[in-house]
């Protein structure tokens, strides 16, 4: 579901197309656990997504709280998942390319 | 009235979920969407009996059967009528026009809804706010929290049991005034549907926030001579004691000609309706009118006529089903020629048919403008010509007021618990609302172009003793 990869000082994680609640779920501990562990700078790769639900979301929002602001950012985002962190209003809170 | 103290909330916490749920729901498809609905249509009508019997006894307000109607016309005829709508994506492509519409949500709405249709307005409500992808708060009349609350938790088990967006339906219990106004006033608002009594929906339409609002409506009903008189009354009835007479498009006052007024009471007689004399009207004015605020009193709403005489101090005939007092004018010396949302009626005798418009035209615009008019007639210019001078949303023909007006029963018009009355009613529509409301449509728009604007001499628009005529000749020439 989740794969990870650090290079350069930075956790790269990157996810599967559907994030929807049950995968989300599944695998929240997880992420969370290995960012704290690393305690550098994330990027989350969201190349493949095509979906979100509110869990990932969340997930992100604690993320960011984890690792301070300017240390957490997204790439590879396609309009329709940009749009979403849009509305979500996340766009303030968070670096999205 | 509920008197429980009001339970803080959080209204950032409630738009920031509102907003998570929006931005979720704007990636779903047309299918899953109207999967969503469809199971909170199925849920909603399933509870419509438990949901009704609940408002009533939460309310104290109509009667249960009745309410189980309404919550029928919420559920089943609501979803009848927009299942079928595109509201996601690509709606409709007009290649010669080259233009393409594209739906989009509005984003978190929030639903203010009244005491005398709690469940029906939530459950109407949400269903068109789903269809359309918009999360949705409901926000419940202080005296009907319990049956409303309960309405909207049915809807949204459903929604989620099909993967609809967590906090897609958000609703609150005994909110604060300064809350609801910190809601409605809220950044991250969309739109507030507002359905309920004056200051409410001035609220919505002050707060900053684009809002789609109801007015009061004080029908009038008009039973022409050519009209069919037995079934006018009973079409009549039907309207006025459903629920105990509580949809504000209820008739509120009937008027008649001359010729055939007599009659027309007769029929009303034999149904269980009581003529009040001068006397009994001037003791069910002071029990059914407010002075003061000058406005029906609160405590008469949805109470049978045999109630509301017993309040009043007399007797009347047993089975009476409905009180009607025969006035000599309209206006604030005449209470009962005001919206009153119970079974009592004005009874008006005009000499022909212009004195009756005329007098229609009155109670239409005594807080009633906007709403919605009725009329009895079998004349099809006389019912252009009443049509033509009301100042109403809703002309109903031949058909009960209260159900005619919400529409779906025994018309065409979209069913609908918010019936807009225009801007005589100071709202932005005179429309049935529903789900096409919830919608921002975008435009594609490819090039085709205006072929006269293209080849005209635009020099000559720099002339000034060209005139209008003049341009429109050569503008226009060789078509």
């Amino acid at each position: 579901m989740v794969s990870y990869v650090a290079e350069e000082g930075k956790l790269f994680c990157k996810f599967e197309p559907r994030l929807d609640t049950v995968h989300c779920l599944g695998f929240e501990s997880e992420v969370l656990g290995r960012i704290k562990e690393f305690g550098g700078d994330v990027i989350f790769d969201l190349e493949k997504v095509n979906y979100v639900a509110s869990a990932f979301l969340r997930i992100c929002l604690r993320v960011c709280k984890e690792t301070g602001t300017g240390r957490f950012s997204m790439v590879h985002v396609s309009p329709e998942v940009k749009k979403v962190f849009k509305i979500a209003g996340f766009d303030q809170e968070l670096a999205i390319q | 009235m509920n008197e429980k103290p009001a339970i803080p909330v959080n209204v950032d916490a409630i738009m920031r979920k509102a907003s998570l749920a929006a931005a979720v729901f704007s990636q779903l498809s047309q299918e899953h969407t109207d999967r969503i609905v469809k199971a909170v249509y199925q849920a909603g009508f399933n509870h419509r009996v438990r949901l009704a019997k609940l408002a009533v006894e939460e309310t104290g307000i109509g009667n249960w059967k009745d309410k189980v109607i309404k919550n029928v016309v919420a559920t089943q005829l609501v979803y009848e009528s927009i299942h079928g709508l595109k509201t996601v994506g690509i709606i409709s492509e007009d290649d010669e026009r080259g233009i393409v519409e594209i739906a989009q949500p509005l984003g978190p709405v929030l639903a203010v809804t009244p005491v005398t249709n709690p469940t029906s307005t939530v459950l109407f409500k949400i269903l068109i706010a789903l269809k359309t992808r918009n999360p949705i708060i409901v926000r419940p009349h202080s005296s009907a929290i319990r049956c409303s609350s309960e309405a909207a938790r049915v809807c949204y088990e459903a929604a989620l049991s099909e993967d609809a967006p967590e906090d897609c339906i958000q609703w609150l219990e005994n909110t604060s005034r300064a809350e609801t106004q910190a809601l409605m006033q809220h950044k991250k608002l969309a739109l507030i549907l507002a359905t309920g009594g004056g200051s409410l929906v001035n609220a919505a339409y002050s707060s900053g926030t684009p809002a789609l609002g109801v007015g009061a409506g004080n029908v009038p009903v008009f039973i022409e001579q050519s009209a069919d008189i037995p079934f006018a009354v009973d079409q009549i009835l039907i309207s006025k004691l459903f629920d105990n007479g509580t949809i504000c498009a209820s008739e509120q006052a009937i008027v008649v000609e001359q010729p055939i007024a007599e009659k027309t009471v007769s029929e009303f007689k034999r149904r269980g309706a009581y003529f009040l004399s001068d006397e009994e009207a001037g003791k069910i004015e002071r029990i059914v009118y407010d002075s003061g605020k000058g406005v029906m009193s609160v405590a008469v709403i949805g109470k049978t006529a045999a109630e509301i005489a017993i309040m009043a101090g007399m007797d009347v005939p047993p089975g009476t089903r409905l009180l009607i007092a025969s006035l000599r004018g309209v206006g604030k010396d005449y209470p009962i020629s005001s919206e009153i949302l119970a079974p009592i009626l004005a009874f008006y005798i005009a000499e022909d048919f212009k004195h009756a418009v005329n007098l229609c035209i009155d109670l239409n615009f005594h807080g009633g403008i906007g709403h919605t008019a009725s009329l009895f007639s079998n004349d099809e210019a006389k019912i252009k010509e009443f049509a033509l001078v009301m100042n109403a949303g809703r002309v109903v023909v031949n058909m009960p007021a209260s159900q005619g007006a919400v529409g779906g029963m025994y018309n065409t018009l979209h069913p609908s618990f918010t019936l807009g009355c225009g801007t005589g009613g100071k709202n932005i529509t005179t429309d049935n609302i529903t789900a096409r409301h919830l919608l921002n449509i975008q435009r594609i728009s490819r090039r085709r172009v205006n072929q006269r604007f293209e080849r005209f001499n635009q020099e000559l628009y720099f002339d000034e003793s060209l005139d209008a005529t003049a341009i429109e000749k050569e503008y226009n020439r060789n078509l």
